[in-house]
């Protein structure tokens, strides 16, 4: 039995709607039933510029929302991913630039800038995790007053400028969808087999469910959660790498304003926002979900009000669904 | 090509705006309206809610939608070359309302607003009104997001007319606000802590007038023009708190960018560029400046005086 099979609710009546709202396929069927009943009435939804369209939109998001899975398993929270895009957006940008860079021109200026946001995303998680163990602080006020002191850190940083004139090889990973493929399905499978069949993945679902059970059993609590958070900062730094690519632009307020998205996805597609369960898969299919409806929507001319309504109505809707499949489980 | 909208099949226009947050962008969203449908012109819109990546994703969408034409009210001036670029690729023509891109091998025509110059020709107003009382005044200036090339303008234009009257202003506060109430509210407050003289204040946007009033009220500073005490205030954009207080005889100056210029300048430039007419990279809207002696004469043309 794996970690995942363990801990993750399958099915366990014969109740065919209970059993649908406990099916770890529910959204990709919800994705599915959404995506053909507004297909007639919505402009290009189905042509082969509109899917690459969303693909290229999906993908940084699913990569930043898998770091928030991971991290919800072990029942903490990281509101902090968006200012680690942004501090690794400037920082990767003020390695590469041609403007000034750092390695302005340098062959190794890409793979340099690269690995500098990959640090700067691994420290802020460090920094996260630490605190969180050592001074025994709620996730929620260490991550948010992470995000407000990064945020204002990206901003001072860059006195509120954008950092431009960055490599064509490094804008082409978020520019061409088929890299920016190349740099997710890899890090999806590894993230999906790290949770689901390796000991580590075991114990941040076991911290998730019971941390002091879990301490007692002999699992390194702290070092798991600690280990979460950096796994967030890492794969907001690899989203970070994308966003910056797509703008080609390293920028102080780069995804301000994704938080409600990352959060939004990763809890539509079933992970708990109680801790101790949750899959990439599902996590997955709550981004194709929530990109889906955004897509729709705009292609349907829909009021910019009325998106942002109809969103939070959805991840509402998903938190109630949430509350509603942790009760039937613990039945 | 057809160059306007007919009866069979209108043109449709992609609008992409950064933001909806201040109602200069939504009278001029409404404006963008009422000009395409006057022209029998479709309109679809877009508000990328301060997200570049997002706008991205939007001007994509209108691509898949095969537009006839987008203007785009970009984010910032990098991040919208990728936009441009898409845009160029799929060969529809696309304007950039009120903020131009930065340099680059893209190609767009941009309508914006001449900050430095209506902002030193409402400054100089401001000043003439200053030499008026005989003496010297302290000055304060609310700078926008220095990301922001229309902030830059206007700082610059407030720094050029305070340049040339030494003896009329001493500029002792200026103010960051990276286009944020709170921000520009708690700067004001402490400008006005450290220097309590200050007499003279000048936004780069009207819509932070609610956060110096505030301020000003609470010290006891907001008095009507030619009231002893009256704080010289003046502003950029023209909306309708600067209108009201205008009319309630409060504002001594705004300097207004006419949004209606501004609009119909940018469906005329994509119709010209669809008829492969010439149109320059950048149109400049000169705007105006009103004050308490023109308020009436030019008030019709000021957006923010529109109910």
């Amino acid at each position: 039995m794996t970690a995942a099979t363990a801990t993750n609710n399958e099915p366990r009546t014969t109740n065919p709607l209970v059993r649908l709202l406990q099916s770890e396929y529910l959204v990709l069927l919800l994705s599915a039933a959404y995506f053909f009943a507004f297909l007639p009435f919505t402009p290009g939804f189905a042509s082969t510029e509109n899917a690459a369209n969303i693909l290229a939109t999906l993908l940084p998001l699913f990569i930043v929302a898998m770091g928030q899975t991971v991290v919800l398993i072990t029942g903490g929270i990281d509101l902090s991913v968006t200012s680690i895009i942004a501090l690794c957006s400037i920082t990767g940008a003020a390695v590469m630039s041609g403007d000034h860079g750092w390695l302005a021109g340098h062959p190794l200026a890409v793979p340099a800038g690269i690995a500098a946001m990959l640090l700067v995303g691994a420290l802020v998680g460090l920094l996260n995790g630490v605190a969180i163990t050592q001074f025994r602080m709620p996730p929620f006020i260490v991550t948010l007053t992470a995000m407000m002191f990064f945020s204002g850190l990206a901003i001072w940083l860059t006195k509120s400028k954008n950092i431009g004139n960055l490599p064509a090889a490094f804008n082409a990973l978020g520019g061409k969808t088929w890299l920016a493929l190349v740099v997710s399905v890899p890090l999806a499978a590894a993230a999906h087999v790290m949770l689901s069949r390796s000991l580590w993945g075991r114990w941040l679902y076991a911290v998730g469910h019971n941390a002091r059970t879990s301490l007692v059993s002999g699992v390194p609590v702290n070092g798991v959660i600690v280990s979460a958070y950096i796994a967030s900062g890492l794969l907001a730094a690899v989203a970070a790498v994308l966003y910056t690519g797509q703008a080609e632009s390293g920028s102080p307020v780069l995804a301000q304003r994704l938080l409600l998205d990352i959060v939004g996805a990763t809890v539509i597609g079933g992970t708990s926002l109680f801790g101790g369960k949750g899959k990439i898969l599902w996590t997955f299919f709550g981004v194709l979900f929530l990109k889906l409806i955004d897509n729709s929507l705009n292609l349907l001319d829909l009021s910019y009000f009325t998106i942002m309504m109809v969103k939070g109505a959805v991840i509402l809707f998903a938190a109630l669904m949430d509350t509603a499949r942790t009760k039937l489980g613990a039945r | 090509m057809p160059a306007s909208g007919s009866a069979d099949k209108p043109l449709t226009i992609g609008i992409s705006f950064e933001t909806l947050q201040t109602g200069f962008w939504v009278a001029s969203l409404d404006a963008f309206q009422a000009e395409l449908a006057k022209r029998n012109m479709k309109m679809i819109q877009a508000i990328a809610d301060g997200d570049a990546n997002r706008q991205i994703e939007q001007v994509k969408n209108f691509i898949t939608r095969k537009v006839d034409g987008i203007v785009l009210v970009p984010k910032d001036a990098k991040a919208c070359i990728p936009i441009i670029k898409a845009a160029n690729a799929a060969n529809i023509p696309i304007v950039l309302y009120n903020r131009p891109p930065d340099k680059s091998d893209a190609k767009a025509v941009a309508v914006v607003a001449d900050n430095f110059a209506l902002t030193k020709e409402t400054v100089t107003y401001m000043i003439g009104e200053a030499k008026r009382t005989g003496r010297k005044h302290k000055a304060m200036l609310l700078i926008g997001d220095l990301g922001d090339i229309n902030a830059i303008g206007r700082r610059d234009g407030f720094e050029a007319a305070a340049k040339a009257a030494p003896d009329v202003l001493d500029v002792v506060a200026r103010v960051p606000t990276e286009w944020n109430q709170e921000k520009a509210q708690a700067g004001v407050v402490n400008a006005l802590q450290a220097n309590p003289d200050i007499s003279f204040i000048f936004t780069s946007s009207d819509f932070l007038f609610p956060s110096i009033v505030s301020a000003l009220k609470s010290t006891g500073k907001y008095k009507k023009v030619g009231e002893p005490g009256h704080v010289i205030l003046g502003g950029f954009d023209g909306d309708a708190t600067a209108y009201q207080m205008l009319a309630d005889g409060y504002l001594d100056a705004t300097g207004v960018q006419d949004v209606y210029f501004e609009v119909e300048a940018c469906v005329k430039a994509i119709l010209d560029a669809r008829a492969d007419k010439p149109v320059e990279d950048t149109i400049k809207d000169p705007g105006f400046v009103i004050h308490q002696g023109n308020l009436k004469e030019k008030a019709p043309r000021m957006w923010g005086a529109k109910k």
